[in-house]
């Protein structure tokens, strides 16, 4: 081969660049996840198309509720709307550390202690929860050195993934709203007879993201359950226990690839989670007060978190129309056992922000001295987003009750009309009852100790 | 159990399609119209209510089975009365031009 032939022209050099590099950015726009995978080669990772949930869960299941997404900013969380800046509250001044603190009378004070062990299953899940609580548990230092890991998008839905994979029954990735961390935590293994300045102390933790993890209380069980028996404690604990080991694993595996996380779960918040759920696009906060419904699951769930500060890419709060819906049911409140749930028509302010000004210190007080069983979760029962099991007419009802205050009250008629949540199905009653146990001062002598802050 | 039952119901609806064909197609255009459409809608509710009886009796929600059982075989019941009604089972009387097919 001649001099010449080898050479090429400068025309036809930047003719053929010009043409690699727009074959480029086409290949690029068109194959995201392809493009995607050569930059994380390393990893053997292959990447999902963009915008896609995650690989396991390519699609999120909202049920058959119509949604749409919303804002997190400064004016609106979700659909709750903040009116001026809310104020970082303190872990002191949550319902059961009143109750601890005996600012709710003596009984709750004493039924604190024990109103979940008071029914030995309960108590036994209970105590495998506290077995995360240490802060050595839920936190720690990062790796000094930051594995390699995949854009945010990527990342977002591997995250997603192992929450999954972890038997998360949802998981969601939100901004973290800095007004939603406690002010002030409770020390562990608080001491209520000193005074409360010995009892707290100031938590500043800021992380951008928050990833929230959810598992459902058991449907079978919840149709058999008054909502406030011996099973009612169970049935937190169940989710609490379950979550809360998910958070502590995604905050261990996120600081091993070099990032700060934070686990929050039931036995050592850092946060509460309500507004941590509605930022990570999994419901919207219900007339309970502090409740949050996802479109599938209702509230028949709980919740753990984890904050970090890995790259993620946000989902957006979402809309399914529950405001309305609450504002013409009022089912929770027809039905709960101390009525502790707001009739009002419309949310009122509450610490900066839109909501049904529940009655948390009356929920507290039946749930810490409810001597027909172990706290209570009546409310959760009856609510028609939950009291039933998958099938084509409850999907039919929800996707009704999603459309608006008139068909939210049809589907609240028709499901008065077939009774669904306030029916007791013994079929599936399959726990066992000690009621001689449930009074509130042979549990508290049973055996001493909040389970909350151990 | 449910795709069993679901191709059960696609074999009863095409066997009352086929019983009731020189029935129903008697008559002036607007006539066979409302004769299928009341069919169709006939073995439609028939069908939402067993599916509802059966997952509601299934699950054990018992107050919503009783209350299914009144509402949607009561509709049933009617609607089927008023179908064979037009179709001339119950006046005694076939239409003009049935049974020609």
């Amino acid at each position: 081969m001649s001099d010449n032939e080898k050479k090429i022209s400068r025309r036809a050099f930047l003719r053929a660049g010009t043409a690699a590099a727009a074959l480029g950015v086409i290949g690029a726009a068109q194959m995201p996840g392809q493009a995607a995978a050569a930059a994380t080669e390393n990893m053997t990772f292959q990447a999902s198309p963009t915008g896609q949930w995650s690989k396991l869960h390519p699609r999120h299941d909202y049920g058959s509720a119509l949604v749409r997404f919303v804002e997190n900013d400064d004016r609106w969380l979700g659909t709750s709307e903040l009116l001026s800046p809310p104020q970082n509250t303190s872990e002191a001044d949550m319902g059961f550390n009143q109750a601890n603190r005996g600012l709710l009378g003596e009984l709750p004070q004493k039924g604190v202690r024990n109103f979940i062990p008071k029914h030995p299953f309960g108590g036994a899940i209970s105590f495998a929860r506290t077995l995360i609580a240490p802060e050595t548990v839920v936190d720690g230092e990062p790796s000094p050195e930051k594995f390699s890991i995949p854009d945010p998008e990527q990342m977002s839905q591997h995250i997603k993934d192992a929450a999954y994979f972890l038997r998360a029954d949802e998981v969601g990735i939100g901004k973290m709203p800095p007004y939603a961390y406690y002010s002030h935590k409770v020390k562990q293994g608080a001491d209520w007879t000193k005074p409360l300045e010995e009892n707290i102390y100031e938590f500043t933790e800021r992380l951008p993201y928050v990833i929230v993890v959810m598992v459902d209380q058991h449907l079978e069980t919840m149709l058999a359950s008054t909502g406030y028996d011996g099973i009612s404690g169970s049935q937190s604990m169940r989710s609490y226990h379950a979550t809360g080991n998910i958070a502590v694993i995604l905050a261990k595996y996120i600081r091993t690839l070099g990032y700060r996380a934070r686990a929050h779960h039931s036995a050592n918040y850092g946060a509460p989670l309500p507004p941590l759920m509605i930022a990570a696009g999994l419901g919207e906060l219900s007339r309970t007060g502090d409740c949050v419904i996802h479109p599938r699951l209702g509230f028949r769930h709980k919740l753990a978190a984890v904050t970090t500060d890995l790259p993620l890419a946000p989902d957006k709060p979402i809309d399914f129309g529950l405001i309305d819906f609450c504002r013409v049911c009022k089912k929770c409140a027809d039905n709960c056992p101390n009525q502790s749930i707001s009739f009002d028509r419309e949310p009122v302010e509450y610490n900066g922000y839109l909501r049904w000004n529940s009655d948390f210190k009356k929920c507290t007080i039946f749930r810490t001295t409810n001597e027909e069983g172990s706290s209570c979760g009546r409310c959760m029962k009856v609510c028609p987003w939950n009291s039933k099991e998958d099938s084509w007419f409850h999907k039919a009802g929800t996707w009704i009750g999603s459309r608006g205050e008139a068909s939210a009250n049809l589907l609240k008629s028709i499901d008065d009309m077939f009774g669904y949540g306030t029916e007791e199905i013994p079929k599936y009653k399959w726990w066992l009852e000690w009621p001689d146990n449930y009074k509130v001062e042979s549990a508290a002598t049973a055996s001493g100790g909040s389970i909350y802050n151990k | 159990m449910s795709s069993a039952l679901i191709f059960a119901a696609g074999i009863l609806f095409l066997a009352g399609v086929l019983g009731l064909k020189s029935r129903a197609n008697s008559g002036a255009l607007w006539r066979k119209i409302v004769n299928w459409l009341l069919y169709a809608l006939w073995f439609g509710i028939t069908m939402m209510g067993v599916s509802f009886i059966y997952i509601n009796a299934s699950v054990g929600h018992v107050k919503a089975t009783s209350t299914a059982v009144f509402v949607f075989l009561g509709a049933s019941v009617v609607l089927a009365l008023i179908l064979a009604r037009v179709l001339g089972f119950l006046s005694g009387k076939k239409p003009v031009g049935a049974g020609t097919d």
